[in-house]
């Protein structure tokens, strides 16, 4: 009989990715990318049927592909945010039940790999679907801006032939209307899209570690995120009303509030990059930063509280 | 054979907290007392603290085959993951091959089969053994090979390719043993490994485990299926409410020391009469019982249901019972 090596790593890439493989096929043939038919449709009712705006001639054109934008960025961003807790709340649960758990966690698997594989699998659906979504937005947004340019092109041409608008005007506008077409800081924007995707996948993957059912955790993660989307203004409120001491224990207690609860309103910068303004890169590194910090914040936790689970 | 035990588990305690917490998977029945025979040192459990194993030891030695018996609830289940490391003891030890089982180190050397495993119906027979497979460490040709090896120890070599959602009850118990080997452990764990399997099934994985047997493997099991224990096990402990009742060789254990059974193929009925008459001769000799020896039900279905003259695998004919009727 062979013989195995004396000690098995605490943490290994390659039985992450494993778990990570096995947990994206596993979604992927739920047909939980059934999401990106609705993403299609709402799409086809977009275009099918023209919302109204109110610009005038000028920026007819910008406002029309902002329009085109937000309910496609905010289809992506709902899916993002319901597949990181719905997927995430079902893996733990799921494999428990079907004892499936037993015969990964009987096999040299440290309990910290299988956590993390599970996350990193969830986190690589979202991204594939974000992935798929953003091609058909940049595709849907590209031919768009090409029938705008060209009507603009003939009218700008006839309005600076008459002298109502300068060369210069015209090319200012005609910048202002590209802003609104695919640019780099929309696919950033996309990217904190799963930024915020990921920390709720990670807040999910923390509840699941000490509830008993699917729904507790849907729930609980779900009131979580809400509760970080209106909880900043109201704990800043509350700090200015008090005027709390800076290092004081009512900002140490408001910090630590935001653990639990994380601040989601910096990520809504979305919303201002579908708007036509530029994205700041340091803005996208900070966020990124903070993102690493929550998600690694919640899985050391998660750890904590599984390796001790009894299973 | 190695010095060092397969396994070996020391004054394992385990208890859950009552109704606040979920109960073992497994349904284990908790007792609220300790059992008779626990030593002074092993405090009985608090108030609201259940016990469900208590104070078990036992030792399996490399290449043999150890039943856990007992009802439902009574505690193997519970043994088996502390074993696994799945669970915590409360105090006691458990190790595998000398190794401390609840370091992830000691499950190298281990394959579990959990009751009733359902695996991820997503993958077919292969996909299932290659993802085990690979957790261990295992790739390339050397994989490929494990799982072909491993589809035709467990008979499924026509199957490997379907999804397992399409597989039966027996069949996905096969292809649990089969993850369960991929690695090459020389220790098998089964939890009540042909529950809700049917005979014919149940014949296949009993086939296998003595199979298995010849190979070298230690095996570990559980089950509250008697007969099947007897059939496939060289020791046996008997756990009642989280406590070990009885532990030692099979043979040991059922023979009744007083009685000797012969059991004779064509015999006239003048033969017979003169035994009889031999017996009352002796002094403090009683013939207890004689008559035709039945086969069990379990057999006489396997006889009608499969090949009628296919040999039992382990080369003997079809077997007739043990107990002769009175």
């Amino acid at each position: 009989m062979s013989r195995r090596p004396s000690s098995t790593p605490l943490f290994s890439f390659s039985r992450i990715w494993i778990i990570t493989g096995n947990t994206f096929t596993h979604l992927m043939r739920m047909k939980i990318f059934y999401f990106l038919l609705v993403f299609v449709l709402i799409w086809l009712g977009v275009n099918v049927f023209k919302l109204p705006h109110t610009a005038g001639p000028e920026g007819v054109g910008g406002e029309e592909l902002r329009l085109l934008k937000a309910p496609l960025m905010g289809t992506m961003k709902l899916f993002a945010i319901i597949i990181g807790i719905v997927a995430t709340a079902l893996l733990i649960p799921r494999d428990m039940e079907d004892r499936t758990l037993y015969t990964i966690l009987a096999k040299p698997v440290p309990r910290l790999d299988y956590l993390l594989g599970k996350l990193c699998g969830v986190l690589l659906l979202v991204l594939a679907g974000l992935a798929v979504m953003t091609l058909l937005l940049d595709a849907v947004l590209w031919y768009r801006m090409q029938n705008i340019l060209a009507e603009f092109d003939q009218v700008a041409a006839i309005l600076v032939e008459q002298g109502q608008f300068t060369a210069a005007e015209r090319d200012e506008a005609r910048g202002e209307l590209l802003s609104q077409g695919v640019t780099w800081d929309l696919q950033a924007a996309v990217l904190v899209i799963f930024f915020e995707a990921a920390i709720i996948a990670a807040l999910a993957l923390l509840v699941s570690t000490f509830s008993s059912s699917t729904l507790f955790t849907v729930v609980i993660s779900t009131l979580c995120y809400f509760i970080g989307n209106f909880i900043a203004d109201g704990l800043d409120h509350w700090r200015g009303t008090t005027g709390m001491e800076e290092g004081g224990i009512g900002e140490l207690s408001t910090n630590a509030i935001f653990v639990a609860f994380p601040d989601y309103r910096p990520f809504k910068i979305v919303d201002e990059v579908v708007a036509g303004q530029v994205f700041p890169p340091d803005v996208l590194g900070g966020l990124a930063l903070s993102t690493s910090l929550y998600v690694g914040l919640y899985v050391v936790l998660s750890w904590f509280i599984f390796n001790s689970k009894e299973i | 054979m190695s010095e060092t035990p397969a396994v070996q588990v020391k004054n394992l305690v385990k208890d859950f907290r009552g109704s606040s917490t979920k109960e073992p998977a497994s349904g284990d029945l908790l007792r609220e007392s300790p059992a008779p025979d626990a030593p002074d040192d092993i405090p009985p459990p608090a108030g609201g603290i259940v016990r469900a194993v208590d104070n078990v030891s036992f030792e399996i030695a490399s290449g043999e085959i150890y039943g856990l018996i007992g009802p439902n609830g009574s505690g193997k289940s519970t043994t088996m993951k502390a074993l696994l490391g799945l669970v915590s003891p409360t105090s006691g030890t458990c190790s595998i091959f000398g190794r401390d089982s609840s370091k992830v180190d000691s499950r190298q050397d281990v394959g579990f089969l959990p009751e009733n495993p359902y695996f991820y119906k997503h993958l077919s027979g292969e996909e299932t053994i290659r993802f085990y497979g690979r957790l261990c460490g295992m790739k390339g040709a050397a994989l490929r090979k494990r799982i072909l090896e491993l589809l035709e120890l467990v008979g499924l070599q026509d199957a490997g390719k379907r999804r397992l959602g399409g597989y039966s009850k027996g069949m996905l118990q096969r292809i649990g043993l089969a993850q369960a080997l991929v690695q090459d452990p020389r220790l098998l764990i089964l939890d009540e490994p042909t529950a809700g399997v049917d005979p014919i099934g149940s014949r296949q994985i009993r086939d296998l485990i003595l199979k298995l047997k010849k190979r070298g493997f230690t095996v570990f099991l559980c089950s509250h299926l008697l007969e099947q224990v007897q059939e496939v096990c060289d020791r046996v402990g008997i756990i009642h409410r989280g406590a070990l009742v009885k532990e030692g060789r099979l043979e040991d254990l059922i023979a009744i020391e007083d009685q000797t059974e012969i059991i004779l193929r064509n015999a006239t009925p003048g033969l017979l009469d003169r035994i009889h008459d031999l017996a009352h001769r002796e002094e403090d000799v009683e013939l207890v019982r004689s008559g035709h020896p039945r086969t069990t039900l379990e057999r006489l279905f396997l006889r009608e249901t499969i090949q009628r003259d296919s040999v039992d695998p382990r080369g003997e004919q079809e077997p007739a019972s043990k107990e002769p009727s009175s």
